[in-house]
């Protein structure tokens, strides 16, 4: 008898969540899958709201971390993803333009500046300024935190704008006295998961981008754009700030969002929207209103690969 | 099939015909949901062993920062299953034997930190430990003992979140002891501390060393808690995920099995510890 | 003062048990049985006596020690329990070599000054060939002597047995219990044995203590307790199985004239109460004496009767008779075989005088 009965009620539980199975599947309105920079996740998440009012048949589920890591999730991993969005506009030809490409063209559509945020506790908080900021960083005793350059781009862009410092400052030197204070063990994955410590006083002054500086209301370093890499413009200034990695050695680059969808998305309409409506005024407002700096209209590179609706919101990238 | 057959004839029940409550059912129930488990386990780990090439595999054992990651790794979590073994045998001796007021209180917040989502322990522990913690501050003023970016700061992170274990295999173990033969022993003249040594200990062995194990287990795969307060110098699971994101896939799995194997190894040598022969009373 | 065990007065709770002013007495070679149903404190108070409960009043002195204050392990007790209590992870000689205090000075010790070291005393109870056996491979015989052997290597000044037998079958306890009296006698340690079974006590008993929800109803030497109960309550528990109300009919010299229903028996109970006082009378089944022959010459106390039931109970029959009043008595059961009783069987009862225990209650 008893074995009868455990059979039933398996099987009355296998029926239960049966239907509920079903349901997750049949009931599905599309699904637009976005994997993102971290960076980008306060403002994908406003934007996100507008999209699924506009388009109540599909539901947005994103994903963020490092660019890198997203970008690998895609060629690696082979998840689904519909569009990728990153921090560095270089991710997207580096790992997917490749011998199997998962995407043909990318449109720049925010900047963003390196910086240092600080809180009260940090040492020195009432002097540092933007002149003198990389003689109080180097003072012993200063704690500064960052991200890994051979994992993350706001870590070698950080090295990289210290290195263009040196030269700017005419101050030799500068990019180890200030590296001094930042070894490897104030060192993460992403400079994101060290504000707990700046928080908590474990740091005094973290690395990290000025739309992070903003949206975390942490007070920052204005930074020159000479250096700070927020100006495509100024892209072959930049390329002289080299930072060395185990990646090699990598020359700077203005600081670029930039987006693509990913080829072979299962049905193109719900993710150009989405590129549309980020590209578009209201989307260049959530970027404004989040720190981020805009371009009107967006670059883009290789827009003829584009679909006709988001070629019309770009214009060519400068200097191609 | 032997065996299913004489399940029938257990005493108590000759000529019986086989009902279906009989141990043959459950055998045969306890046989295909236990196969079932253990193939959701094993085969995951066999994909993962076999996705391997003998050369890549070499090759990543050849890389002196996996390998010190590794031992990096089994380094924090000894460290830390001695640490639970020292303060949690007697904590869960005290919960076995005894009974106070808040007790089933105490024994629920020793199962929180299980509950507590890593990242969180992380930034707790960070609070407590860092550079102007509670803790951290005074202990770094008076030893110089840091925990950012230390040995110290891994066995925190790692012991917070395996101690658990310990404590609650072994209170289990300590159970199980009937306390008569405590009360023997002393009568016997031991004292508490002799009898505790040479009585209870032994016969709550296997409770005990269930427990470390899965305290080390656990700590070696630790990554949430840990890496909030290390990073450099980097533990197995740090050092797999930033491969996993510099190379790909393929090296991170290659230093995932090489971890596999010497935990395998070693959990294989603490189980036989703590299977152990009867011991005999030699004066 | 002699080497024995003396408890005064003892008091404790525990939970919402209480020990209400326990006290008894037993001196070198005497082994006590405290007696009482389940719950009654018998463990308790053992375990007090050992140490591991610390009484609120009262005093506990072991071979003129007073070692209230003591742990337990400064006590010098054995303790034997149900199942022995061998160590299981420690073979025979292991769980004898553990016992601590065996070397350390030999005053005051038994008569018989055993040898303290293991092997020694292995050899001493025969079980030098178990040496290297673990618990569970040992029979209860086994058991208790390694037990024992392992109690004595401590050198204790008094043993204390909680219920060692009650998990074992008839014959097996009867083994056990004869080798136990014999061991006791030959080392001369006072013993405190606990048991919940009469039969048990009267065997292993010099005297008994009977305790009930934590109080002592009766105690003294075996003889008196069981076949002089104080009350109705310790009469029950000593197994007296004929328990009737009675009044006293009249007083002359040794004897008492009690009336029970409507008959009038005989009982030699030295003055205990007055002619008209409301009492009780106890008699033990066996001393109800079964004729079957009538007419015989009139004798005290013999009444006429008839069978109302018959019990097998192994070598004996339980007999039930009514005979004005309900009476239980014992037979061989080849003698009720012979005498071809029956339900309904016809029979004359005797008592003998000082069968008959009156009590006041």
């Amino acid at each position: 008898m008893k074995i009868v009965s455990t059979l039933t009620a398996l099987g009355l539980f296998a029926a239960c969540s049966a239907p509920v199975l079903l349901a997750a599947q049949a009931a599905e309105p599309t699904t637009l899958s976005i994997f993102a920079a971290g960076t980008l996740a306060v403002p994908f998440k406003q934007a996100t709201a507008i999209y699924e009012k506009q388009n109540p048949g599909v539901t947005v589920q994103a994903q963020f971390g490092g660019s890198v890591k997203m970008a690998e999730q895609i060629t690696d991993l082979h998840q689904d993803a519909d569009i990728l969005a990153v921090a560095d506009y270089n991710v997207i030809p580096k790992y997917m333009f490749g011998a199997t490409p998962h995407a043909s063209w990318y449109a720049g559509f925010a900047r963003n500046a390196i910086t240092f945020v600080y809180t009260d506790k940090s040492k020195y908080a009432g002097e540092i300024n933007a002149e003198n900021w990389y003689k109080v960083l180097a003072r012993p005793g200063v704690e500064i935190g960052r991200s890994n350059p051979d994992t993350d781009p706001s870590g070698y862009q950080t090295v990289q704008m210290l290195a263009l410092a040196e030269k700017h400052y005419k101050s030799p030197g500068l990019e180890d006295a200030v590296l001094k204070n930042a070894p490897l063990a104030n060192m993460r994955d992403t400079e994101t998961s060290l504000i707990s410590a700046l928080q908590l006083g474990q740091i005094d002054y973290l690395a990290i981008y000025r739309s992070d500086a903003l949206q975390h209301h942490l007070k920052f370093i204005d930074l020159p754009t000479a250096i700070n890499l927020s100006d495509p413009a100024q892209a072959a200034a930049y390329k002289a700030g080299i930072a060395h990695t185990k990646n090699g050695d990598l020359a700077g680059t203005p600081i670029v969002y930039a987006v693509t969808v990913v080829d072979g998305a299962k049905e193109a309409a719900a993710p150009e929207k989405y590129v549309a409506l980020l590209l578009g005024p209201l989307g260049q407002g959530i970027m404004k209103n989040n720190g981020f700096g805009t371009f009107s209209p967006a670059y883009a590179v290789h827009a003829d690969a584009m679909p006709a609706d988001l070629k019309k919101l770009v214009q060519p990238w400068p200097g191609s | 099939m032997a065996w299913l057959l004489a399940a029938d004839r257990a005493p108590g029940a000759p000529g019986e015909r086989a009902a279906p409550s009989s141990p043959r059912g459950l055998y045969l129930l306890c046989w295909f949901l236990g196969s079932l488990l253990t193939a959701f386990l094993v085969v995951p780990l066999l994909a993962l062993v076999l996705s391997q090439s003998w050369a890549g595999f070499a090759q990543v054992a050849r890389m002196a920062d996996v390998r010190e990651a590794i031992v990096l790794s089994l380094e924090g979590a000894f460290l830390s299953a001695t640490l639970a073994a020292l303060a949690g045998v007697p904590l869960a001796y005290g919960l076995a034997r005894t009974s106070f007021p808040g007790k089933g209180v105490v024994e629920a917040l020793i199962d929180l930190p299980l509950a507590v989502p890593h990242t969180v322990a992380g930034i707790a522990l960070l609070m407590v430990f860092g550079r102007q913690g509670v803790l951290g501050e005074p202990i770094a003023a008076l030893t110089g003992l840091r925990f950012w970016g230390t040995l110290a700061g891994i066995v925190v992170g790692m012991l917070f979140v395996s101690a658990p274990y310990t404590v609650n295999a072994a209170r289990i173990g300590f159970a199980a002891v009937d306390p008569r033969l405590e009360k023997i022993a002393r009568t016997l003249g031991l004292g508490p501390w002799r009898t505790f040594w040479r009585i209870t200990l032994p016969l709550a062995r296997r409770g005990v060393m269930t427990g470390v194990t899965l305290t080390y287990a656990r700590s070696i795969s630790e990554f949430g808690a840990v890496v909030i307060l290390v990073y450099y110098p980097m533990t197995a699971p740090v050092k797999i995920y930033e491969l996993f994101l510099r190379f790909g896939l393929d090296q991170a799995a290659g230093a995932a099995v090489l971890l596999l194997v010497v935990s395998l190894g070693l959990f294989l040598v603490l189980r036989a510890l703590s299977r152990g022969a009867p011991e005999r009373e030699n004066r | 003062m002699t080497a024995g065990i003396a408890v005064d007065g003892l008091c404790l709770s525990l939970g919402a048990f209480r020990l209400d002013g326990i006290g008894f007495a037993a001196s070198r070679g005497e082994i006590l049985v405290v007696l009482g149903p389940n719950g009654s404190g018998k463990s308790v108070t053992l375990e007090t006596i050992a140490g591991f409960h610390r009484p609120e009043r009262g005093r506990v002195l072991i071979a003129g020690r007073d070692v209230t204050a003591l742990p337990p392990e400064r006590r010098k007790i054995g303790f034997v329990v149900q199942n022995f209590g061998l160590f299981p992870h420690l073979d025979a000689e292991g769980n004898v070599a553990i016992a601590r205090r065996g070397d350390r000075g030999a005053a005051g010790k038994s008569a018989s000054a055993p040898p303290r070291d293991p092997a020694a005393l292995l050899r001493h109870f025969g079980i030098t060939h178990l040496a290297r056996r673990l618990p569970g491979d040992l029979s209860p015989g086994e058991k208790q002597r390694v037990a024992l052997a392992r109690a004595i290597a401590s050198s204790p000044d008094l043993f204390l047995f909680d219920e060692p037998f009650s998990a074992l079958d008839a014959q097996t306890r009867d083994e056990l219990r004869d080798e136990l009296k014999a061991f006791l006698r030959e080392f001369s340690i006072p013993a405190i044995f606990v048991t919940h079974d009469h039969t048990e006590a009267r065997m292993l008993a010099d005297k008994v203590v009977v305790l009930r929800g934590g109080a002592v109803l009766q105690s003294g030497p075996t003889a008196e307790v069981f076949q002089k109960p104080a009350t109705a309550a310790v009469a029950r528990f000593v197994g007296v199985e004929n328990i009737l109300d009675a009044r006293i009919a009249g007083v002359s010299g040794g004897m008492v004239s009690v009336d029970v229903a409507r008959t009038t028996l005989r009982a030699a109970a030295p003055g205990c109460a007055a002619a008209g006082s409301a009492v009780r009378i106890g008699i033990r089944a066996e001393e109800v004496m079964i004729a079957v022959a009538a007419g015989a010459a009139p004798s005290v106390n013999r009444l006429d009767g008839k069978i109302t039931a018959l019990r097998e109970r192994g070598p004996l029959v339980a007999i039930e008779i009514d005979a004005g009043l309900p009476l239980h008595a014992y037979l061989l059961a080849p003698q009720a075989r012979a005498m071809q009783l029956g339900a309904g069987t016809a029979v004359t009862v005797e008592v003998a005088p000082d069968a008959i225990h009156v009590m006041t209650d």
